[in-house]
């Protein structure tokens, strides 16, 4: 007979459980793929690259050890399967409330309170072993696939081999084992407790002295949070160095979370509570049940809501955050390695000759003439008199570069001055002007424009540099004369071991001694060739003789593929999660709430009315989270963006999000109405 | 409004689990008629009424009222058929628990979009017919049994049904609460001319009727119609129970 209850249990709430069942097996599938990537043989050798040369070429695969892969991938594992258990908990609570009625009728039979208990327990390991079964079937049917789009998105060539070690079944095995056993446990203990206390709490006390100024102030923060965004913008495109900023963000934190739980708290039930009193809207068709009915599940549900708006808010941020992250480090990668070769006059003959050798494909070939001068200006930036070496470019010759070169600087014309200088702050991308600046034996420059861009790479030059108009090029002296070479490649550029350490004896092309007096025009340039530099000495200055580059832009795509990977499988199992939440919260209505609609049902309401109300019940549970969590992550992009603007990536980014979550909501509908046709013989 | 019903038939469950609930039945119910449907626990009595109400489909045969075959409307129509024609009195009250005494009264006519003023006119007028004015502006909760049924009574009533369904209206009220609301069902009937259906197995309570129908697993056993004389309707309608069921099947013992 226990058997029997537990089917007839399971079969009674069978859309809500496959629901659960699959959302589980959807965060169980992923953290199997994520934890079989660790071990994976084809990945490691795919990924070789990162594991053997370590930070050889720059800083973005530093530190990165031979068992990264396994560290990364374990300790993303392990947070996903600590938020997938606080929902596996959290949700799986829903189904014992829902059977409360139930149990105390088992209870009131004579059914000892340990058999309900065991009952409730079995039905959860059931129910647990069920996704389990379907995340482990998940992991082999998708493993593959999902290896071959990590490699995909990492623009790997490289056919991703499944591989399922049993030591990986193993470990998969006991922690379905642990799993299902705390789960189950847990379960038993609400059941327990339901019947210890057996009366049920239905009442919910409406105190309307306390939720409309609740409601009230709740709005009154949030609006003082929006208040506060758009100083934020204001001052992280001005001040961001300052205290303030942090101030406004952690203010409008704080405005948003408890302003979000005072609004639906107190302001939106008092909303309804207003409509419901107004009779020329209450008395007119359904209206006068479906305020209170609204108003009854917004009680129930205020936490939840709330829950999901802040974790959805969470989400925008992070997605934000990653985009403007990424974004950031790619324009930082872009503006200071554009081509995959460079090289000078002085090292341009034996690149020339190694790249014949290696019957590199070369699709783009510049060069461009430079002169060295002295120069002495006031940086805003550090607030000091700087005296330096720095590289001139005319204004056509800058121009004939590809458009890369100049896509992330400030737009001049032929008779303005660019100054571009290395970038400080990652995020922060200054775009005032310089002011006087004065170089040696050449008219003082009076207003330049601030770039960050460098063409032929920033480690080519050893400051900042200038484009100048033409005229003033032709005419301005110069201590030291040189040209740049640059090359982009199909393929790469084919170099092998034995020519990169060929190569290395012409890493520095030579050196220059400055030797700064007094004013400009009495500061000397010495050029020194083949000579070994003295590490640190005041006042040298050393030309990079080539720069290889391609190694660590395929570099910079794997990484950010992996970390895009990461991104997207978090957000969408986030989504997945928020998802079911609150579907599960829409369909499992009280008993005596889907009397309600059956009864409505009996004195003559439509069918299309009472859809009408389902559609309602899940505009406003899906729609009020999404509402609240876009208004409040609208201050992430004040927060990371730096007050540029709104990007069309990042709209892009939040619609996909919505989209998303749009589809949860509508198939959240379907189900609900379905349950309630099913339940109703509509 | 005259109800015709012509050789209706509803099966449940499939194949061999198959339970013929109404079998060929066939009925007519004059113009201010208030009738009876009196049969044993499983006799097809609330299947009976909820096809003519028309919140189940028959498998076959019709279901006239005033020359309009309801079975061939659409759900949307036969909901607005409902809505705007008929009330209900069901021995589980279906009240509306989130709503208050009024709003549950109010809520046909709400439904109807009709005029505030109305709404408050009928509302007034129900409650002082019923005798219920105090209980306004109680939660559902609140009532008492018979309380809820009276309540239940005014919502069917308050849209002027031209057809009242009333299904073991008194099977959850008390000799006293019962005695009341069958006196409104039958001044309504009286005073306003409405068609009362009521399905019963109680033979004090079907002595409220004009006539009483008979029915045993889907099919007419036999009917009896009001002498004038509730005494001696009461005791056909007891002898009738006894050809049926022996007495046993509604707690009438052999001696009364």
């Amino acid at each position: 007979m226990y058997r029997k209850i537990i089917k007839r249990s399971l079969s009674n709430m069978r859309d809500s459980y496959l629901i659960y069942i699959l959302a589980c097996s959807f965060a169980i599938g992923v953290f199997g793929i994520l934890l079989s990537l660790g071990d994976n043989p084809s990945l490691r050798s795919a990924l070789h690259l990162w594991q053997a040369e370590g930070s050889e070429f720059g800083d973005i695969g530093y530190g990165m050890g031979s068992n990264w892969i396994l560290d990364i991938v374990e300790t993303m594992s392990g947070i996903f399967a600590f938020f997938a258990a606080v929902y596996m908990i959290y949700v799986g609570g829903f189904f014992i409330k829902q059977q409360r009625n139930e149990f105390l009728t088992f209870e009131k039979l004579g059914m000892p309170q340990y058999v309900i208990v065991t009952i409730s327990f079995f039905q959860t390991a059931i129910v647990q072993a069920l996704a389990w079964v379907l995340g482990i079937l998940a992991i082999f049917i998708f493993q593959k696939f999902m290896g071959m789009l990590l490699l995909y998105v990492m623009r790997i060539r490289f056919d991703f081999g499944m591989h399922i070690s049993t030591s990986y079944i193993w470990t998969m095995l006991k922690i379905f084992g642990f799993s299902t056993l705390l789960l189950s446990v847990i379960n038993a203990f609400r059941t327990i407790r339901i019947l210890q206390k057996r009366k049920r709490k239905t009442l919910i006390k409406t105190r309307w002295w306390l939720r409309i100024p609740a409601g009230l102030f709740g709005l009154v923060l949030l609006f003082s949070a929006q208040v506060c965004t758009a100083f934020l913008f204001y001052d992280m495109h001005t001040i961001s160095y300052s205290s303030k900023p942090i101030t406004e963000v952690f203010y409008i934190m704080l405005a948003d979370i408890f302003g979000t739980y005072l609004v639906y708290y107190g302001f939106l039930p008092s909303i309804l509570n207003i409509m419901q009193k107004i009779r020329s809207l209450s008395y007119s068709g359904l209206n006068i049940f479906s305020f209170k009915y609204m108003k009854e599940r917004l009680f129930q549900n205020i936490s939840i809501l709330w829950f999901v708006t802040e974790l959805s808010a969470l989400a925008l941020a992070l997605l934000t955050l990653c985009y403007f992250g990424y974004r950031a480090v790619y324009q930082n990668y872009d503006t200071s390695y554009p081509f995959e070769l460079a090289a000078n006059k002085d090292t341009v003959k034996v690149i020339k000759g190694e790249l014949k050798k290696s019957d590199a494909k070369i699709k783009g070939e510049y060069k461009t003439a430079v002169k060295i001068n002295l120069v002495s200006y006031y940086s805003k930036e550090n607030q000091t008199y700087v005296r330096q070496p720095m590289t001139f470019m005319s204004y056509t010759d800058y121009k004939e570069l590809p458009k890369r070169m100049h896509k992330g600087n400030s737009k001049i014309n032929s008779k303005q001055f660019l100054k571009i200088d290395y970038n400080s702050s990652l995020m922060y991308s200054n775009k005032l002007s310089e002011h006087d600046i004065e170089v040696k034996n050449a008219p003082l420059i009076q207003t330049a424009k601030i770039g960050n861009s460098f063409p032929y790479g920033s480690s080519m030059h050893f400051g900042p540099m200038m484009i100048v108009p033409d005229n003033y090029y032709k005419k301005m002296p110069a201590e030291v004369t040189d040209t740049f070479y640059g090359w982009d490649f199909k393929k790469g550029d084919r170099l092998s071991h034995t020519q990169l350490e060929k190569l290395d004896n012409h890493r520095n092309a030579y050196v220059m001694k400055v030797d700064f007096a007094s004013s400009l025009s009495k500061s000397t340039v010495e050029v020194m060739k083949n000579q070994p530099l003295k590490k640190y000495e005041t006042g040298t200055y050393t030309q990079a003789g080539f720069l290889r580059q391609g190694n660590l832009k395929k570099r910079f795509k794997q990484g950010g593929g992996f970390y895009l990977y990461i991104v997207a499988l978090f957000s969408v199992a986030l989504l997945v999660a928020l998802g079911s939440v609150l579907t599960l919260r829409v369909n499992l209505r009280d008993d005596y709430q889907s009397r309600q609609l059956r009864t409505l049902q009996k004195i003559g309401v439509e069918e299309s009315e009472i859809k009408g109300i389902i559609r309602r019940e899940n505009t406003l549970t899906f729609l009020l989270p999404i509402i609240f969590a876009l208004i409040q992550a609208y201050t992430s992009i004040a927060m990371f963006d730096f007050g540029r603007h709104l990007s069309k990536n990042i709209i892009l980014i939040y619609a996909g999000y919505v989209v998303l979550y749009c589809l949860f909501g509508l198939i959240s509908y379907r189900i609900s109405w379905r349950g309630v046709r099913q339940k109703f013989n509509l | 409004m005259q109800i015709v019903v012509k050789n209706i038939s509803k099966d449940f469950g499939k194949k061999k689990n198959a339970v013929h609930a109404i079998k060929d039945f066939s009925l007519k119910v004059d113009h201010g008629e208030f009738l009876g449907i009196m049969g044993p626990s499983g006799a097809g009595k609330t299947t009976l009424l909820n096809m003519i109400s028309t919140n189940e489909r028959p498998d076959h045969g019709q279901v006239i009222i005033d020359g309009l075959d309801l079975t061939k409307l659409h759900d949307r129509d036969q909901a607005k058929y409902r809505r705007n024609k008929m009330g209900f009195i069901y021995q589980s009250f279906e009240l509306l628990d989130s709503l208050n005494v009024k709003e549950n009264v109010i809520l046909p006519l709400a439904l109807n979009r009709s005029n505030k003023k109305l709404i408050e006119e009928r509302f007034n007028y129900m409650m002082k017919l019923l005798n219920v004015e105090n209980l306004s502006d109680r939660a559902i909760d609140e009532l008492s049994l018979g309380q809820r049924q009276i309540i239940a009574a005014a919502r069917a009533l308050i849209n002027n049904p031209e057809i009242l369904f009333a299904d073991e209206p008194t099977g959850s009220l008390d000799s006293k609460s019962a005695t009341i609301l069958l006196n409104y069902m039958q001044l309504i009937n009286q005073r306003e001319k409405t068609t009362i259906l009521m399905a019963t197995h109680d033979a004090f309570t079907a002595s409220y009727c004009s006539r009483v129908v008979f029915i045993k697993d889907g099919v007419v056993f036999s009917e009896i119609v009001n002498p004038g004389d509730r005494d001696k309707f009461f005791e056909q309608i007891i002898n009738m129970q006894r050809t049926i069921g022996g007495g046993n099947y509604f707690n009438v013992s052999e001696n009364n």
